[in-house]
């Protein structure tokens, strides 16, 4: 599959802070691919070094081949690719209507009936003022702006905050209609119901390093939450094994995540005594959790 | 591009009525004056233990004189410079104070695109208010019945627009490095006003004493203002030049400073 989005080890400091530390990562066409990650691990930072409003420290990127550290190259990414920022304030001056005239202007490819089926659904009034809407409506109108630019690549930067849980269901079937028409979803979110909901490949961050880079599907397959009992007390050093991450022991219990290599890992506690085994399914929040104590 | 030149329209268009307002103000007034202030001077002229300047016949005797010095000279060209530097505030700094930024910074449009075009729209802006000067200074004098040159309000509307662009460059450079609306908005006006005061003080004083000292090129009020009596000749050309190349250094730079910023 080819990479929309590639970076190769890409650095942020801001002063003695690394924000994001040596990135690698590369989301493919056609992909939703969801971005997680705690307050200040990265995530804002990486999107905006990708669309050339921050400039990288080191390392390199690039967006359907352009590179982003080079301003001519960042708009032709600006060409086709709709970014919604998380910040989603918008020119107050301008009525809702002017800013849709505004912003179709940029983007020969604008989808005029989705724009009027957006209004509708999303019961934006055109004529009023930005500064009059609540902030929902702002993130409502945000939206639109960004689904209609008809571009191949849509990258959301918490898209869903601030919304209420229907607002929210109607912008995720938008998101899965926008993906079966073939364009590339990346989004960043906190709200891991929603991932779980539309994504087809996670990429996890944390403290500006990649923990998690994997489909949605091999998650569910391969992830699983193990506890076992022992009939002696065991130490962690015991389960040091690939495929397990951190593990929490106490007397005679142990349990911990393994993301791989499960038969093998439920092979190696059986000769270790274990009395009982129990092999579990485990959500992504858990794995979310998981990786980021892990580090922690 | 036409949809950002109507977007630096909208966020500057109160500032260029009440600049319009303010221009209208200085010129309405100092025509309703022009009565009154000659007669004082003639008076002052005829009395021997009166207030006596050597211009005060030009200013007596020639309304295009006195238009100059009151206008384009003083008060006009202080209003004009005002407002120029204020219908340049704003761009992506100002954007990023506002949250706006993000969304700006994600269309398809070069940070220099963006200056650029606020830039054009303050220039325009600020010929438009120095026409608006001239239409208000003809009617005003039509209706006090005196006459002028047309050509020479003209030429001194041109000189003032060509040598106030280091105004708007100035101010711009100003905008972009320092943060924070009010701050950047007083520094601008404290670090052009000081040395606009100051230098036009210094040159007076040194003009009174015959002396024409080299920061006298730098004087951009003066070159601004030129002679009263303005052509090709007494056009202040190497000012102008000077007002130019420093108008195109701090341009250089705010362009070379906005690429590097981070939003």
């Amino acid at each position: 599959m080819t990479a929309v989005i590639e970076t190769i080890e890409l650095k942020k400091n801001y002063g003695n802070h690394e924000a994001v530390r040596g990135l690698n990562l590369s989301v493919h066409a056609g992909s939703v691919c969801a971005f997680l990650g705690q307050n200040g691990a990265g995530k804002s930072s990486t999107i905006k070094m990708l669309l050339g409003m921050i400039h990288p420290t080191s390392g390199n990127g690039s967006i359907f081949g352009h590179r982003i550290d080079k301003e001519r190259e960042s708009l032709l990414i600006r060409q086709k690719v709709a970014f919604v920022a998380e910040d989603k304030r918008l020119y107050d001056y301008m009525s809702v209507s002017q800013i849709i005239h505004f912003t179709r202007s940029f983007f020969p490819r604008w989808d005029h009936a989705l724009e009027t089926s957006l209004l509708e659904r999303f019961e934006l009034p055109s004529e009023r003022k930005i500064r009059q809407l609540s902030k929902g409506m702002r993130t409502k109108l945000a939206l639109l702006l960004g689904f209609a630019r008809g571009c191949e690549l849509l990258i959301l930067d918490e898209p869903t905050e601030g919304l209420d849980p229907v607002a929210i269901e109607d912008v995720l079937q938008i998101v899965v209609s926008l993906a079966a028409r073939g364009t590339t979803i990346f989004f960043s979110s906190h709200q891991i119901a929603e991932v779980e909901q539309v994504a087809d490949h996670v990429l996890m961050i944390d403290r500006g390093k990649l923990v998690l880079d994997a489909s949605m599907d091999r998650i569910k397959e391969q992830y699983r939450q193990i506890q076992a009992v022992f009939t002696d007390p065991i130490e962690e050093r015991d389960l040091r094994l690939p495929g397990i991450g951190r593990v929490h022991v106490e007397g005679r219990t142990a349990s911990f995540v393994a993301s791989h290599n499960v038969d093998s890992i439920v092979e190696h506690v059986r000769m270790l005594h274990a009395g009982s085994i129990d092999v579990l399914p485990i959500s992504l929040k858990e794995i979310f959790l998981e990786k980021v104590k892990a580090r922690s | 591009m036409s949809v950002l030149f109507y977007k630096a329209w909208i966020e500057t268009r109160v500032r260029f009525v009440a600049g319009l307002i303010a221009a209208a103000i200085v010129c309405i007034f100092y025509m309703e004056q022009h009565g009154w202030l000659v007669r004082m001077w003639t008076e002052d002229m005829q009395n021997p233990h009166g207030y006596h300047m050597k211009w005060m016949p030009l200013g007596i005797h020639e309304y295009g004189w006195y238009l100059w010095h009151y206008l384009y000279d003083n008060y006009l060209q202080q209003v004009w410079i005002l407002s120029a530097i204020l219908f340049a505030f704003g761009g992506l700094i100002r954007e990023r104070n506002g949250g706006t930024v993000l969304f700006s910074l994600g269309l398809p449009v070069s940070r220099r695109r963006w200056l650029f075009t606020r830039l054009a729209v303050a220039l325009l802006e600020s010929i438009a208010l120095s026409l608006f000067a001239v239409i208000v200074v003809v009617i005003g004098s039509t209706v006090i019945h005196q006459t002028y040159s047309l050509s020479q309000l003209l030429l001194h509307t041109a000189l003032m627009v060509a040598a106030g662009v280091f105004m708007i460059a100035f101010g711009n450079l100003c905008y972009t490095l320092f943060p924070g609306n009010y701050l950047s908005l007083i520094v601008t006006l404290v670090l052009l006003g000081a040395p606009y005061l100051w230098l036009q003080t210094y040159m007076q004083h040194m003009n009174a004493l015959g002396r024409t000292p080299w920061l006298g090129y730098l004087n951009v009020a003066h070159a601004m203002a030129g002679p009263w009596q303005l052509n090709w000749s007494t056009t202040p050309w190497l000012a102008l030049l000077v007002a130019w190349a420093l108008a195109a250094v701090l341009l250089g730079a705010t362009v070379v400073h906005g690429d590097r910023l981070d939003y």
